[in-house]
Order: C-alpha cells, then structure tokens, then sequence
C-alpha cells in the first residue's frame, strides 16, 4: 500500500536555459537559473510570483533575492549531484504539510565557463579548502584530485569481487551515446557538434586516454554549462495548470559517507537505503519500473547504481547495457537524454535526470529531429536517482505518468 | 631533496597521530568503551558514541583494500604520475587512503587486492613525517 505521501504533489513543469553545454561566450551560474526558471514558468503559466518555496544546492537566498521573492520554505541541501532528488522529497512534505504548495527547484551550473574565466560567477565561494578537513589532511595529501581519481578505486573493487571487467562497463559509455545522437542538444550528438560525438564502441572507451586506472575519459563525464528548474505543486494546482502533471509516487534519500575513507563496501552505495525508501511510499517496485534515470558520473556509478536500485542482480549492473535493454529500441531504457556521459554534466547533474524524466513522463521529449526517431519512449513510470560526492549520497524518486 | 607535496598541518583532533608519525610509529584512535578503533580521529567513537577514546601504537600492517593508477594530479604530485593510490585495511581494523610503494603504476595488473603492506614514514618538513604503505610479500 503507498505511504502516506505518494502523489501528494507532482513535478508540472521542467525546463532547461537556452544555452546550455559550451556556450560561445562565458555564462555565469545565476544566468543560468534565470533562463531556465523563466523557461519553466512559461510552459506552465505560473508565475514566479506564485512560487512560494525555494530549493536549491546552496544558493536558494540569492537566488529567491534575485527573483524578488520572499518564500515561505528555503531549501540549500547541497550534498553533491543527488541534492536535486532530495529536493523533489523535501518539496513534497512542505507540500504535503500544507505549508507551501509550490516548489521551485533550481540549479545553475557554469561548470563550463568557469574553466574559462577562472571560476568566475560559479556562485559558490572558492577559497583554499580548509587544512584541517580530514578529507585534505588524510587523502588531498596523497594526490587525489578530483571525481575520477577517487571513483577508480570503486571499479577496481568491482571487478575484483564479480569478476566484471573495465570493457563490460565500457557498454554502458556506448549505449549512452546511442541515446545522446537523438538528443541535438548532447554535447556528443555528433561529429559536427563535437570532434569527439558520435557512434564509439567499447575498443573507443577503453582506448581513450587514461585518467585514473581502471577509468579511461570515455568512462567519466563531461563538464558542461547547465541550468535547469522544475516547478512542484500540490494536486489542486497541478490539475489546473496547462502542462501534464508527473505524479511523485515514492521518494528516499540516504548517505553512506562523505569522505571516501569512510566507504565500507566500494561496490554499494546508499542507493538501496534510498530506493527502498521510495519503493515503500509508492506501493511499487523494481519490476514496476519501465525506464530509469540514473546518474552516470562515470560508468561505475551507473552500474553499481542499477545494482542498488534492484534494477540487475549484484554484481550484473552493466548487463542492462551490455545487452542491448538500456539502448535505444530496448526493452528498459536508460538514460534517454545521453547522460552525463554524453549529453551534459555541470558538476552536479541530478537537475539534467529530473528534466528528462518529466519530459519522458510528460511525453514531451520532443528531441527527434529530421530523419531521427527522436528519444520519447513509452514508458509510464522512471525511477530517478542521483549520487553526490564519491558515491556519498543518494536521493531516488519514483515518478508516474498521469 | 625538498618535498613539493601537500603538507598536512596538524589540528587539535589528531596532534598525536601526526608526533607519532614523526617517531615512526603509526598512531590510531580506539575506544575505551567498545574496543574498535576508527579511522579519521574523531571527538567521539563512530561506532558506540563514546567519548572515552585512547590512542595505541599500531602494528604498521594492513592489506590492499582497493586501489587505482592516478594520471592526473595537480601540484607537486602531478611530477610523479602515473602514481597508485590505494585504501589501506588496517591490520587493527577500518581503512587508511596512501600512496602505494613497491609497485609498477605501468603494471596495475600485477598489483593484488589482499596483499600485505608495512607502514613507512617520509619526512616531509622538520614537524611532519607522511605514512606511505609499502607492498612487503608478492
């Protein structure tokens, strides 16, 4: 039986900046925001003075100031690529509690144009890390620097303990560019929106440049420019609004750790405290699901994530790609915008896996351009779920199709 | 030769792991309640949440946990890639991040999961002394 919240608020809109991925000139984080939140206020005909809570990674003051709002809930959850997923959760008790009834749920990332122009208009302050974190007394010192150096020492793990191999999780790099060559706003659509998109097999993954063994580049994500927002609201005023509403069914969020030092199994993540979570209030589960959105940061977090998410048996995440069901056409689509792999990665990309589970939900993923077959599937339910830091933080949602 | 890399700055939560890294001995934290010792020094056990914590020399083993081949590194630490990072099971118990000696980072395939490792200590300034782990049987 659902819990007490399941469909106590649904997402009614979610939409993206205009410019998103490279942009010709730099764009800072809050531009961004604005794009896409003027963006979602329009297909849904609320307007932003109608917006009542404020959610965000970090940044929800500024961001409510420059909208010259005055919310009734300020959310700042910022605990990596998962905030956004906790976000939808929070949003629906506040909603459900009776205290707001409509969420914004923002994120702008420059991680892009940061890179050039020296971190600027990031929105986030970057002084030195502070020397007396344990993360920089205990791990910065040895040389780890950065998502990759960390999130190698899970797939060597991996396929110490199953047996998998670096080429098995190199299917899921390749399947994920299938979904990307149907999304024209993919960074890796093709070869003319980039030197390096379009079609690549698994010897092209695994014979791209070593950035931290066992992970090759074509194992990790991109860094992109992106801003995203969706808008969450009560039942009343998700049926009278002019978008489709995507009901939120289940919702869960838990962590293992922050720091990797404090990783006790490098194989698992609290995706399966968190899905379990969401399964409970929807009423649903694993074989109820007919897509998933699932954070791919690298191809180690997509698999291990599919794992946790009771989507494929322990130690056989990769198999939903390397059989075919995760592509295009398949049975169980994955990933259906290109994944942080290929479409976009900010930095945080848990606001990319919202937007393209609405717009799947919605039936509004219109991406098909001519000659292409576009990427909406049929599906009726999405279980979304983000991961932050070094596979530290989960947040799962299970999402339904009206 | 002067060392280049980062260079802890001792706090007042691990003061005594990092004297006893510059005597060469591997200092960790366990807890007088239940007995577990934790890995990073904490005000309280992790574990039971007891503050009655003590501090025991440490035999200097452990075993490969997990590891990789880091070839992007920043700082004084990008002068030595490729270099093998590695989780570290401690011989007393919980887990230690190093850099990883007697090993080929060009090899990865010969490094093992499970084997032993002994503590070492790198003098890194005139107060700090650095742990590395050194790979000790094939």
């Amino acid at each position: 039986m659902p819990g007490e919240l399941s469909r106590a608020a649904a997402i009614i809109g979610a939409a993206e900046a205009n410019e998103i991925g490279y942009p010709a000139t730099p764009k800072t984080a809050m531009q961004l925001h604005v794009e896409a939140i003027k963006n979602v206020s329009e297909q849904t005909g609320i307007p932003i003075s109608r917006i009542d809570g404020v959610f965000s990674a970090g940044w929800s003051s500024q961001l409510a100031e420059h909208l010259g709002l005055h919310p009734k809930y300020i959310d700042t959850t910022s605990v990596g690529g998962c905030s956004f997923e906790m976000h939808v959760h929070h949003a629906l008790a506040a909603i459900h509690a009776g205290i707001i009834d409509v969420a914004l749920i923002s994120h702008g990332e420059n991680g892009w144009s940061a890179r050039a122009t020296g971190g600027r208009g990031t929105g986030r302050p970057r002084g030195a890390p502070d020397p007396w974190d344990p993360g920089q007394q205990f791990q910065a010192i040895y040389g780890v620097a950065g998502a990759p150096s960390n999130y190698a020492h899970a797939m060597t793990r991996h396929n110490y303990r199953f047996g998998s191999t670096p080429e098995d999780f190199a299917h899921i790099a390749v399947v994920t560019r299938q979904w990307a060559m149907l999304n024209p706003r993919a960074i890796m659509f093709s070869k003319e929106t980039n030197p390096g998109g379009g079609p690549i097999t698994v010897e092209d993954v695994q014979n791209s440049r070593v950035v931290a063994w066992p992970l090759t580049l074509l194992h990790c994500c991109l860094v992109t420019d992106y801003g995203g927002a969706v808008l969450v609201a009560s039942p009343e005023i998700a049926r009278s609004v002019k978008t489709k509403p995507v009901w939120i069914a289940g919702a869960g969020e838990s962590m293992g750790h922050s720091n990797m030092l404090e990783m006790e199994d490098f194989t698992a993540t609290s995706a399966a405290a968190s899905a379990a979570a969401a399964y409970r209030m929807a009423g649903m589960g694993p074989e109820d699901m007919e897509m998933a959105m699932i954070y791919d940061s690298f191809t180690i977090t997509a698999g291990i994530t599919a794992e946790m998410l009771g989507l494929a048996p322990r130690g056989e995440g990769f198999r939903l790609w390397k059989d075919g069901h995760a592509a295009p056409g398949g049975k169980f689509p994955i990933n259906t915008n290109g994944g942080g792999l290929s479409f976009n990665h900010s930095g945080m990309y848990g606001m990319q896996l919202l937007v393209e589970a609405y717009r799947q939900l919605s039936r509004t993923a219109e991406d098909g351009v001519t000659g292409l077959p576009g990427k909406q599937v049929n599906a009726r339910s999405c279980i979304v779920n983000g991961t932050g830091g070094s596979l530290s933080t989960t947040g799962t949602l299970i999402l339904v199709a009206d | 030769m002067a060392y280049t890399k980062p260079i802890p700055e001792p706090d007042p939560v691990n003061r005594v792991f990092w004297e006893g890294a510059k005597a060469g001995k591997l200092m960790l934290p366990r807890c007088t309640t239940c007995n577990r010792v934790h890995w990073y020094p904490r005000l309280l056990c992790p574990f039971c949440h007891s503050r009655e914590l003590e501090w025991i020399e440490a035999k200097g083993e452990g075993r490969i946990h997990t590891f990789a081949v880091q070839h992007r590194a920043f700082g004084g630490w990008a002068d030595e890639v490729p270099f093998v990072t590695a989780y570290i099971d401690l011989h007393e118990g919980d887990r230690m991040f190093t850099v990883l000696r007697g090993v080929d980072p060009a090899k990865p395939e010969t490094i093992r999961i499970g084997a032993k490792v002994r503590v070492e200590f790198e003098q890194a300034s005139d107060e700090v002394s650095i742990p590395f782990w050194r790979v000790v049987e094939e």
